[in-house]
């Protein structure tokens, strides 16, 4: 039933995969290919670089990152809220709405915490 | 006629007539050749797989549909960004209609331009990042239907997937994932960076997003595309929550990565953020698809809050859906060519401290309607 319906999607998904590709595919026939240490070399304004890039990197992340994962469940449950919307009871859509309060007093709590949330 | 059927009429033709080759092949040849290509007139000419060939036509036309767009969209920016410029645009390939051919021009030269691996990067890191992102953004294509007609169903009676919008917004959220990739992988340190801004920012602006489709999804009671747009019969959305919409126009932009929200490639600071460096077809991918996903979100709004393909019906559906998604995509492109760059620091805080509460208000104006019972949905 649920696979009958999204098989569409599924096709489709296996075609956009296979787009990109088939388009690196071709172009490997129709391009020049030729190798020179200097053209491989990072690109850094002509400049050597100095060191590697994959290195530890100072991302303001912590803060951040809570906020986010604590969100992004949050709209899954919000999106399943409002879909059922029509069929709740006054209490559970205040219960929701309770929870959203909650939440946005939390982010403004760790936005004044944090102050500086910039990468 | 719906875009299954239209399908399948082909699709049922075509095999006919390759059959007869079969079946003439397996009367003339003896009794082993003959019964093998018997066997392959068989296989072809079965449902299941007629059924699988329809759906596989289908998600080409609707693939190429995209493509057209897409060129269309390059062209219209290029000359819009000439109009707001006070320069010319693309003008001198394909002299009588524009300039159009310029982008097929263009991508025939990135066709046959070398592609370079730098020496440090990670080759298949490097191989997969681009891959992902244009695989996934095409996903969104698969369930945003131009019509009742055209998108992609699984049997005769033409109904979409019943989650579409879920599904869409699920493919537009793979992005950072690629793009994280991308810049790890080229080893550089602007493409470092530029994958960072970019994921920290897609990441950012999917929560006033996707609560802005919450109040969406809340009013029309449904999550296919089909059921959010005839819930607009009566009134776009756009009127009651013209709060969401402009949280939602900002949040994809920004997902889009079109100038006021650029940080992820900005030239002045990052070279080219993080496709510094692809070359070649890889980058004319990354190109293409940055449009596609331009023309995947004013689809997206044009679902959500502008009616859909709903307008008087001298013009086909279809066509009024598209002049939404261009009209949106128009706007998005106005906003590109006129403001400058939002600084590093004040995007994460327009995020966080401007439309996530406007989001909530929105989710509340939303709420409030239904209560009251003036959208029944």
């Amino acid at each position: 039933m649920l696979a009958e319906d999204y098989m569409g999607v599924a096709a489709f998904a296996v075609i956009a995969i296979l787009f990109p590709a088939l388009v690196f595919l071709l172009s490997r026939y129709l391009r020049p290919d030729k190798k020179d240490p200097r053209g491989a070399t990072t690109y850094e304004c002509g400049e050597v670089p100095i060191g590697h890039a994959q290195i530890q990197f100072h991302f303001q992340y912590y803060m951040y990152a809570i906020l986010f994962v604590a969100f992004d469940l949050v709209t899954v449950f919000v999106l399943m809220w409002a879909f059922v919307f029509a069929d709740l009871s006054d209490m559970a859509k205040f219960s929701m709405l309770a929870f959203l309060g909650i939440l946005l007093v939390g982010v403004v709590y760790a936005l004044k915490k944090e102050e500086i949330i910039w990468i | 006629m719906n875009l299954f059927q239209f399908c399948n009429g082909i699709i049922v033709w075509l095999v006919e007539l390759v059959n007869n080759l079969w079946y003439w092949l397996g009367d003339v040849l003896p009794w082993y050749f003959g019964d093998f290509f018997t066997g392959i007139g068989d296989f072809a000419g079965s449902h299941g797989h007629i059924v699988v060939m329809t759906i596989v036509l289908e998600s080409l036309m609707v693939i190429i549909v995209a493509l057209i767009n897409v060129l269309n969209f390059i062209w219209l920016d290029r000359k819009l960004s000439g109009r707001i410029f006070d320069f010319y645009g693309p003008y001198y390939v394909g002299y009588r209609i524009g300039g159009w051919l310029q982008n097929l021009a263009d991508g025939m030269k990135l066709f046959v331009k070398e592609i370079i691996v730098p020496a440090k990067a990670d080759k298949l890191g490097f191989l997969l990042a681009p891959v992902i992102f244009v695989g996934s953004s095409f996903l969104i294509l698969a369930t945003i239907p131009l019509s009742p007609n055209f998108g992609i169903a699984t049997n005769e009676s033409g109904e979409f997937v019943t989650a579409g919008v879920l599904f869409a917004f699920a493919a537009f959220a793979i992005a950072p994932f690629s793009i994280l990739l991308a810049g790890w992988s080229s080893n550089n340190k602007f493409t470092l960076i530029g994958g960072m801004r970019s994921a920290a920012q897609m990441m950012s602006y999917e929560i006033p997003l996707l609560l802005t489709v919450a109040s969406v999804v809340l009013l029309a009671g449904s999550f296919s595309f089909v059921g959010i747009v005839d819930a607009q019969h009566d009134i776009w959305f756009a009127i009651p929550l013209f709060i969401g919409l402009v949280v939602f126009l900002v949040c994809i932009a920004a997902e889009v990565e079109v100038t006021p929200f650029d940080l992820p490639e900005a030239e002045a600071e990052l070279v080219e953020g993080w496709t510094t460096e692809y070359s070649g077809m890889r980058f004319g991918l990354f190109m293409m698809t940055s449009y596609l996903r331009g023309y995947a979100g004013g689809a997206l709004a044009t679902a959500l809050f502008l009616g859909g393909w709903q307008g008087p019906s001298l013009i086909p559906d279809e066509i009024w859906f598209l002049i939404k998604a261009y009209t949106v995509f128009v706007v998005i492109e106005w906003m590109r060519w006129s403001l400058p760059r939002v600084r590093v620091d004040q995007i994460l805080e327009l995020g966080w401290k401007r439309l996530l509460p406007l989001a909530v208000l929105n989710l509340l104006i939303a709420a409030t309607f239904k209560t009251m019972g003036w959208f029944s949905g």
